[in-house]
């Protein structure tokens, strides 16, 4: 007897699942999420370091390229936090009795109402 | 190939369903020293336990009683059933059941807590315990899941049974079982054995049973000479959904559907099963009534109602409608989801705002391994539970919802007397069983692999014996039906001596298990027909139409088929039937109708 | 005209005591608008080619034995209905991430040692005394971890799950999800003794969260949920050992 069938190693396994690629989307965009940081630590470092320094470097992000990169970080942070949004009913269920708060609900009381409250006190202290 | 290694334990488990586990966990419980073998021909949670629906019954509740549930069960049963079997039952059920919920079945419940239950069909007060309906699938996995805990149970997972081995002073030692990995015969030896195989529903077209429902334990104990019991008295569930056979369960008249015909009329109340309440009436769905009343009655009252011509043309089939739509999709959801997914699945209907067609399918086959209330057969050291053996509880038709409780009550009942068995009788000759394995093992080389064989095929056969049971031995018949399924299923054993397999190789060759269930059917098939032959009355679930009435005079009284060689059908004999505190009475549903309790208790 | 419309069936075959690699065999069935993948399998197997391979039983989706790959997709072959292909042919397959014993058939062994592991009983000192009726629990405590308890074994999950075909370690979905199910079982009280197996290397840890678990299970489970929640719980038993080494105190 040859004995049992191993199928062979799949290295593009990300590409045979629409769902797979979704993933992969998902953890790359985490990548953006970190180089942001780099830039906003960057930033502060700048300041740190006095006016003109921290004036150069804000003078420099305003380059398209920096713009580009902004909005491309933006966009990738954005879909970053939708995706654990909705991920977040999946791994803390709610439960009111015998029921389950559905999903879209418990998306908008764990994820998107605090995100958007977070927001609305950030742009208020900024603008007040 | 050729004969695997020998394996020693000391109980032989064959069967990995509900009876199977239950047994099982028996005997390591009480015996941790021992070593438990558990055969079967799939892996334990294929077991056909898997598919039952709608729960099982236990009398727990105050309203309820034991009597009740004994004469509920003896009622049912057209009075066929031993009565110390089912005092014994009935006794057993609330411990067995508790004892399931300890091991972590997710039953469903009361607002309080304890455990919920609802009526069933034939039942005076209701005591079906369930969870939702998928009852036998969470009992199944719960009392799988439990067998891992034991490092005493080992499982011999795909084995197919094909042979009780016998030592030379005629006590069962073990079996002799394909590897179907390797293909290898092994002999699985131990100092008692159980069988817990299941039914035979397959011998028929029409079945709510699954493929591997093929009686294979059944024809082994038949082949080493224990009778199969009662065996004309096969129960067809009223409601499986056209062309499928899916069982579409009674927890769906429990919750308080109902049946009508063509004309949206509840005809079951035309037969004599009570008062048609209206849906709406808070005492609907009555108890022991209209769509409450038993199975055999309920698919009786289905072909009469079709031959009056008031039943519904399909492509698959006469059906009535099952309608559930008052019940309102909550409560669907709630109680009986599956039925909702079955019926959206495989008939296309949603029962929410659509009634669901049905028809009676076979269900259940009531006799079985004749066993005594110990569950032992005849054979020293060979015990049998479960749907395989015939106790007998359930007489000449099972309630729903005790067949559930039968696997857990006379499981544990088969280990703890398999467990003493297997103590007191501990020594046997291995060599000699190794040598009847390596027979056995030769013999089916021999049998299914000759290249030179230009017989019929698989299916041939079988498509012939589905027609012929179903015509001869179906819901209702008569001699005539009933000689013709004899002599058709006498015929196909003789072709099956020649049955052809395209597949001769070893690894996991399902077209010869294939075979070999066939032969199982053949065998039970037989018993089934020549046992309604001899039956020349009506009790139950079978109807002679050329006999309609029930004559205790004779037939208050077991069949008992045993097997003959050469060929010959069986040798039919009868064996009383136990009657202790219940004579025998007209068997009446409707309002009122159940066990008459003494001037001064309430019920 | 032919008489009967008929479709075509592209199933995989593989042989252990012959083929050392596995081949696309072709096979004509008739067309019939209720059947299910494993009726045409079972009509091959009657009638064309008695040597095909597969395992079945209850088709009617509960007794989770005919899970394949159909066209790419891990299905129960008796949910998965020919219309919904006519008149493309359908490709079958075995269930990926798992070795093939013959034709269709996988090995469960892998499976079944996991299962084992993550104790998926009740576990309590007095679980086998019935002495005081049933254990109590409200239907609110019932539904903590009824959907858990619904795995049928059929094991599309693991056939979906990029991990469970790369890191033996990781126990999978269905295990995992059973774990979790007596966990958050109120009679149970052997989450301790389950997180001692699931806090192992990668057992729970494998899990990345791509979530197609839950996207196959034919039985709504949400095993990826259930992962999720328990990883949860391993981190704050992880956290309490630290802090408080098991066996140092209590």
């Amino acid at each position: 007897m040859s004995g049992q069938y191993h199928r062979p190693h799949r290295w593009a396994w990300f590409l045979e699942r629409p769902g797979y690629m979704r993933f992969m989307v998902r953890e790359l965009t985490s990548f953006f999420v970190g180089g942001y940081l780099v830039v906003f630590l960057i930033t502060l470092a700048r300041l740190g370091g006095g006016e003109a320094a921290f004036a150069e470097w804000v003078a420099a992000l305003a380059s398209p390229g920096w713009m580009a990169a902004h909005i491309v970080a933006l966009v990738a942070a954005v879909w970053h936090a939708v995706t654990w949004f909705a991920a977040v009913p999946q791994a803390m269920p709610i439960y009111l009795g015998e029921e389950r708060l559905p999903a879209p609900i418990a998306a908008i009381v764990m994820g998107y109402g605090p995100w958007l409250t977070v927001t609305a006190v950030i742009v208020w202290w900024v603008l007040r | 190939m050729g004969h695997g290694t020998t394996q020693q334990h000391d109980v032989i488990i064959i069967g990995g369903g509900g009876a199977g586990l239950r047994a099982a966990i028996a005997i390591a419980q009480e015996n941790p020293s021992f070593s438990v073998a558990c055969v079967s021909k799939v892996y334990p949670m294929r077991s056909h336990t898997v598919t039952a629906e709608g729960g099982a019954a236990a009398s727990i509740k105050p309203n309820d009683s034991l009597e009740d549930h004994i004469y509920d069960t003896i009622s049912g049963a057209d009075w066929l059933a031993d009565q110390d079997a089912v005092e014994y039952f009935v006794n057993e059920a609330p411990a067995e059941m508790i004892q399931l919920e300890h091991w972590g079945c997710p039953w469903s419940r009361e607002p309080d807590g304890s455990v919920a239950v609802r009526p069933f069909g034939g039942m005076k007060i209701e005591r079906t315990w369930f969870a939702a309906d998928k009852t036998g699938f969470h009992m199944l996995h719960s009392l799988f899941q439990t067998t891992l805990k034991y490092g005493n149970i080992v499982r011999y997972d795909e084995h197919f049974a094909t042979k009780l081995l016998l030592d030379d002073n005629g006590n069962c030692r073990g079996c002799a079982a394909i590897e179907l990995r390797t293909g290898s015969t092994r002999a699985i030896l131990g100092k008692s054995v159980i069988i817990c195989t299941g039914g035979a529903g397959k011998a028929f077209p029409f079945t709510t049973n699954g493929s591997i429902k093929t009686g294979d334990g059944m024809a082994m104990a038949y082949r080493a000479g224990v009778a199969l019991k009662d065996m004309e008295f096969i129960q067809y569930h009223p409601t499986g959904l056209p062309g499928t056979g899916i069982l579409i369960t009674e927890a769906s008249r429990g919750e308080g559907g109902i049946l009508v015909n063509k004309d949206g009329h509840r005809f079951l109340q035309d037969y004599d099963l009570g008062e048609a309440l209206d849906v709406s009436d808070p005492r609907h769905p009555q108890k022991r009534a209209m769509e409450l009343g038993p199975r055999d009655k309920l698919s009786q009252c289905f072909i009469k109602e079709r031959d009056a011509g008031r039943t519904i043309e399909t492509k698959d089939g006469h059906v009535m409608h099952l309608d559930l739509r008052h019940l309102g999709e909550a409560k669907i959801d709630k109680k009986i989801p599956f039925v909702r997914e079955l019926a959206r699945n495989y008939a296309g209907i949603d029962p929410v705002h659509q009634p669901i067609p049905v028809r009676p399918v076979v269900h259940y086959v009531m006799g079985g391994i004749d066993t005594d209330t110990d569950a032992a057969t005849n054979i020293p050291g060979l015990y049998a539970a479960g749907e395989c053996a015939c106790v007998s509880i359930n007489g000449a038709n099972r309630l729903g919802s005790n067949s559930l409780t039968e696997l857990l009550v006379f499981g544990a009942q088969a280990g703890r007397h398999a467990a003493r068995f297997a103590m007191d009788h501990p020594d046997y000759d291995v060599s000699a069983l190794e040598a009847q394995a390596a027979d056995e093992g030769a013999r089916v080389r021999r049998t299914y692999f000759d290249a030179s064989r230009k017989g019929e095929r698989i299916v041939t056969l079988r498509t012939e014996l589905h027609d012929a049971m179903e015509d001869g031995a179906g819901i209702y018949r008569d001699a005539d039906s009933l000689q013709a399924a004899c002599a058709t299923v006498t015929d196909l054993r003789e072709r099956y001596r020649n049955v052809t397999l395209d597949d001769h190789t070893n690894s996991f060759n399902t077209e010869l298990t294939a075979a070999l269930e066939l032969g199982s059917l053949l065998e039970v098939a037989e018993a089934m027909a020549n046992s309604g032959l001899k039956r020349t009355e009506s009790r139950g679930s079978h109807q002679r139409t050329d006999h309609p009435e029930r004559n205790d005079d004779d037939f208050l009284a077991h069949s008992m088929a045993f097997r003959q060689e050469g060929g010959a059908p069986p040798r039919i004999d009868y064996k009383p039937v136990t009657i202790t505190k219940w004579p025998p009475g007209a068997r009446t549903y409707g309002a009122g109708s159940g066990l008459k309790k003494p001037a001064g208790e309430t019920t | 005209m032919p008489a009967q419309d008929t479709m075509t069936l592209e199933i995989f075959r593989y042989h252990p005591e012959t083929d050392s690699e596995p081949r696309f065999q072709s096979f004509e069935v008739p067309y019939n608008e209720d059947w299910v993948v494993l009726d045409a399998m079972n009509w091959i197997k009657d009638h064309v080619d008695g040597s095909l391979t597969h395992r079945w039983s209850c088709r009617m989706g509960v007794c989770g034995s005919c899970g394949m790959m159909v066209n790419g997709e891990p299905k129960l072959t008796c949910a998965a209905f020919l219309k919904d292909y006519y008149p493309f042919s359908i490709k079958v397959e075995p269930l990926v991430n798992f070795a093939v014993e013959r034709d269709l058939v996988v090995s469960l062994d892998g499976f079944m040692e996991k299962l084992q592991a993550v104790k998926p009983y009740i576990v309590r000192d007095d679980v086998n005394d019935t002495s005081g009726g049933e254990y109590m629990q409200t239907p609110a405590q019932l539904a903590q971890y009824k959907q858990y308890s619904m795995c049928i074994n059929c094991m599309l999950c693991y056939a979906a799950c990029p991990v469970a075909g790369h890191e033996d370690e990781f126990l999978g979905p269905a295990a995992l999800a059973l774990g979790h199910r007596y966990n958050k079982d109120s009679r149970d009280q052997g989450q301790s003794e389950r997180l001692d197996v699931m806090l192992m290397g990668e057992a729970i840890w494998g899990c990345t969260f791509v979530g197609e678990c839950t996207e196959v299970c034919p039985k709504h489970v949400d095993p990826a949920g259930a992962i999720q929640q328990a990883k949860a719980g391993a981190a704050q038993e992880y956290f309490k050992r630290f802090v408080a080494p098991k066996g140092a105190g209590a």
